[in-house]
């Protein structure tokens, strides 16, 4: 989901990709498709959440209790980028799902501790196998438009989705079976597999007598200008190229959210928009390059907030075992892919490419999400040591045999590759460069070459006969659940999301291991030894996992909770309700 | 004036008509051919089933032969169907009418600035040729014609609008404000619209003061000029009525074109300004391959170049006898 690469390389635009859902890699442009086989499912600890019953029953209005009543004051949110559509089946921008979900309720939500809580569904129990989930709907939802919400809407979502195969969210019904509706409060949902990570967690319930009107192609041109949804806050107004306007939606099931009105304001450059916090003309910033975000930080009545994400970029290796596959073969040995990876220093990566805004990398999950990131110890990290590097090649008989400071093979061979970036990501390229440097550095030659991040696109996901060897791109996990990350080197991802054409069935049995493992230590274990698993291996080189930087104004609103992920632009929309005016 | 024969007109029109053609053409396979799919782009989410694919490229016609899709699309065209935007799922012959609008505001109020402006200052600094004045008015034009506009729409900002606060930095309006009256909702469109439009009459009004003055300084040398001054006639006179008509040929042809950026919008000073209007509309687009939107904002910017020129033309035959009788 989110863009993630950077710092708006440019032109968000590009990357306006991600989505929720979905989870791409932010960059990419990504290969369509994954079909059936892979089952994003994704597991979180979402058990142990909705286990309680009766402590989730009252959650609803007892989590925004605390605070003050409802206001009259506006919250104003600066971004730049805007929504492409409001029809949540075909958004593919951050932006329409970060409007949508303050519109539409999913089953289940994401409270400020990242741990899910009750949305329209203010309980639910799964069986004892695991196969089926019965969920009891808030007593009070209605619809904006006055009807009530029943089963039958959650029904319809669900199976609409998974039989029309529509928007991202398909992904995450790949082993649903069917829904039966007892009575218009209660929804049984039930999969053909045990589901670690609950699709209830990401896809939102949209109301059946506006939709069910459609076909599948209708939806697809559906521009949803007046959705109708059972949120907290209703669409007033988009006004295309400059304002997203919501108001408080005074038939909301749960305690009413304290702004009377959210508007979201674009601006074309990042410049302008820090010097719009500073002036007052905005309340909050959604994303700060580093370079403003430093101008920032030293504002009077402006916090700057620097926060792990859940992103990370990596330097790619092309391992292909296609038959036309056109990249260097001397990379398919896991030696040469393991010296670069020694020979690279991450803390020099972040410090100069990323001026500082983010931790060094190393697995698949990145350190944002905590409980599931592995951190392998210092002294058994392939890290910023070049004399390692030198020792794993020479011990592999990779010698300088005619003395032009290039490593050869055996038979002769050149240890000289081909390097590719996106020109417009700033921080990539920088990376790249520093890359380069420490691999000459160990006797191997890499020629950089910078592209439009499209062009980087389909040459890397050309499946058939990619002809590259190396690049530098980021991804962006779409659920805080390993599942995403995790799923991207997949043998059946090659053709999907799968950018190295990485293949260990191994792997892959681990992975539909994890997906159906309730038992979030037991998950943990088999998420751990994957990591271990993928960065022995040394497809990626995971250079960073950058830090999401933001900033708001401490005099207008108050109570912002710094939520890793973001204040904002997060799986949870708790800040926008309870935030209140200052005095 | 006089009317134009209509063979002249008829000839015109047809060049126009086969100009028209031949953009269209073009335009239809420019989008086709470049790298990048756009129904990949629109998947890119990734995990979209093959049948989702599928049913993307059917929704936008993609997936019919070229010469298919041309057919449709001239036919479309002939009846005023634009298609729908890939990215926006809307009519795009809306959006454009909206951003359109938005650019017509922006640059009719610089058009006007920057032509009439430009025009007196150049007629001002020719009159008085060789001296401080003009020296100083040629050397300051070829300056803000050399400046960055971003980087004067930046200046501006710093200095209009955070050091003094004088003026809005972003945007048409004011977000989310209630206006109790048309006119207050007027005004702060105005205020709005204060700085875009001073970043590009400083620098666009240069070449209309450059072209004026050296159009003018050629005219006054003109035996016609002599006989005028020995007629008696006073040195504005002159200048004004014999001097200025004469000189007009080259400051139409120069109108004629930036009235053309009219649609092309002015992307920097939109990005700089977050002001919404086809220049970062078109911007977006190439990025996110939206075909219908680039096609159609194209052929827009195509259509108002070769009905200013022709404007320009049918206007150069007013201006100029000789022209006429050709």
């Amino acid at each position: 989901m989110r863009r993630t690469i950077g710092w708006r390389a440019g032109i968000v635009a590009a990357a306006a990709a991600l989505v929720v859902a979905g989870c791409g890699s932010s960059a990419t442009p990504a290969p369509a498709t994954q079909a059936a086989g892979s089952p994003a499912t994704t597991a979180a600890p979402a058990e142990s959440t909705g286990a309680s019953p009766s402590e989730s029953a009252g959650a609803g209005t007892a989590t925004a209790a605390p605070a003050a009543s409802p206001s009259d004051a506006t919250l104003r949110v600066g971004w730049s980028s805007e929504p492409d559509t409001m029809n949540p089946l075909t958004t593919y921008s951050t932006e329409a799902t970060e409007v949508l979900q303050l519109i539409y309720d999913k089953l289940i939500g994401y409270g400020t501790d990242l741990k899910p809580k009750p949305e329209l569904a203010a309980t639910w129990e799964t069986a004892a196998d695991g196969l089926s989930t019965t969920y009891h709907l808030q007593p009070d939802a209605t619809w904006s438009d006055g009807q009530p919400v029943t089963s039958e809407d959650v029904a319809y979502t669900f199976t609409t989705i998974k039989d029309d195969s529509l928007g991202s969210y398909a992904q995450w019904l790949a082993d649903f079976a069917g829904a039966e509706t007892p009575d218009p409060r209660t929804v049984v949902l039930t999969y053909s597999k045990p589901q670690a990570f609950d699709p209830a967690l990401a896809i939102p319930i949209l109301p059946k007598h506006i939709w069910s009107t459609m076909d599948a192609k209708a939806i697809q041109t559906f521009p949803n200008d007046t959705p109708v949804g059972s949120g907290p806050f209703r669409l007033v107004e988009w006004k295309k190229g400059e304002t997203v306007t919501l108001d408080r939606n005074d038939a909301f099931w749960g305690a009413p959210p304290i702004p009377k009105e959210i508007i979201y304001i674009l601006y074309g450059s990042e410049d302008v928009e820090a010097q719009a916090l500073k002036n007052g003309d905005v309340d909050v910033l959604t994303e700060v390059p580093p370079t403003v975000w430093d101008g920032l930080a030293g504002a009077s009545n402006v916090k700057a907030v620097e926060l792990p994400s859940f992103s990370f970029h990596h330097i790619g290796f092309n391992v292909s075992d296609a038959a036309g596959s056109k990249g260097n073969p001397l990379l398919k040995d896991q030696v040469v892919r393991q010296a670069l990876s020694a020979a690279v220093d991450r803390n020099q990566l972040v410090q100069i490419a990323l001026a500082g805004k983010g931790k060094p990398g190393s697995t698949l999950i990145p350190a944002g999400l905590a409980d599931w990131h592995l951190e392998i110890p210092a002294d058994a990290q392939l890290n910023g040591d070049p004399e390692k590097a030198k020792s794993m090649l020479e011990a592999a008989g990779y010698i300088d045999r005619n003395g032009d400071g290039i490593r050869e093979s055996k038979d002769g061979k050149p240890l000289e590759f081909r390097l590719i970036a996106i020109e417009s990501t700033g921080v990539d390229v920088r990376a790249a460069q520093l890359f380069r440097d420490a691999a000459q550095a160990v006797g191997i030659k890499l020629d950089l070459t910078t592209m439009d991040e499209n062009t980087l696109g389909s040459t890397v996901y050309n499946t058939e006969s990619p002809e590259w060897d190396i690049f530098v791109w980021g991804w962006d996990s779409g659920v805080p659940d390993p599942d995403y990350m995790l799923g991207v080197p997949l043998c059946s991802q090659i053709g999907g999301n799968n950018d190295v054409f990485y293949c260990d069935k191994k792997y892959d049995a681990l992975y539909a291991q994890q997906a159906t493992t309730l038992d979030p230590v037991a998950r943990k274990a088999i998420v751990d030894q994957m990591q271990q698993m993928f960065y022995d291996a040394a497809p990626y080189i995971v250079m960073w996992y950058q830090d999401k930087l933001q900033a708001y104004r401490t005099d207008t609103w108050t109570g912002w909770q710094e939520v890793p992920g973001g204040i904002v632009f997060n799986f949870t929309r708790d800040n926008y309700l309870d935030v209140t005016p200052a005095k | 004036m006089r009317i134009p024969r209509p063979g002249y007109l008829a000839r015109k029109l047809l060049g126009v008509a086969a100009t028209l053609f031949a953009v269209l053409t073009f335009n239809f396979l420019l989008f086709r051919i470049l790298p990048g799919d756009p129904v990949r782009l629109l998947a890119r989410a990734g995990n979209l089933s093959p049948e989702a694919i599928e049913r993307l490229r059917q929704t936008f016609g993609l997936d019919q032969p070229l010469p298919v899709q041309y057919v449709i699309y001239l036919r479309n065209l002939a009846t005023g169907e634009l298609g729908t935007s890939l990215t926006y799922r809307r009519p795009v012959a809306a959006i454009l009418a909206e951003r359109m609008e938005n650019t017509l505001i922006l640059l009719a109020a610089a058009t006007v600035i920057v032509v009439l402006l430009g025009v007196l200052f150049g007629v001002y600094a020719a009159a008085r040729r060789g001296t401080r004045v003009d020296s100083g008015t040629v050397v300051s034009s070829l300056i803000f014609w050399s400046l960055p506009t971003f980087w004067v729409g930046l200046i501006f900002v710093f200095i209009l609008g955070v050091y003094l606060p004088w003026f809005p930095i972003s945007g048409m309006s004011t977000p989310g404000a209630h206006f109790r009256t048309p006119i207050d909702a007027f005004v702060d469109i105005g205020r709005h619209l204060v700085l875009p439009t001073l970043t590009l009459a400083l620098v666009d009004i240069g070449q209309f003061i450059l072209i004026t003055r050296s159009s003018l300084i050629d005219v006054l040398t003109e035996d016609f000029i002599l006989t005028a001054k020995a007629k008696g006639l006073s040195r504005r006179r002159v200048i004004w009525r014999h001097g200025v008509p004469n000189a007009m040929l080259p400051i139409v042809t120069a109108t004629a074109l930036y009235v053309s950026l009219i649609v092309g919008g002015t992307i920097q000073v939109e990005t700089v300004f977050s002001y919404p209007g086809m220049g970062r509309l078109m911007y977006d687009a190439v990025l996110r391959r939206d075909y219908p939107v680039l096609e159609a904002s194209f052929l827009l910017f195509a259509i108002t170049v070769i009905f200013a020129n022709l404007a320009s033309d049918l206007l150069y035959r007013y201006l100029d006898p000789r022209v006429r009788d050709a």
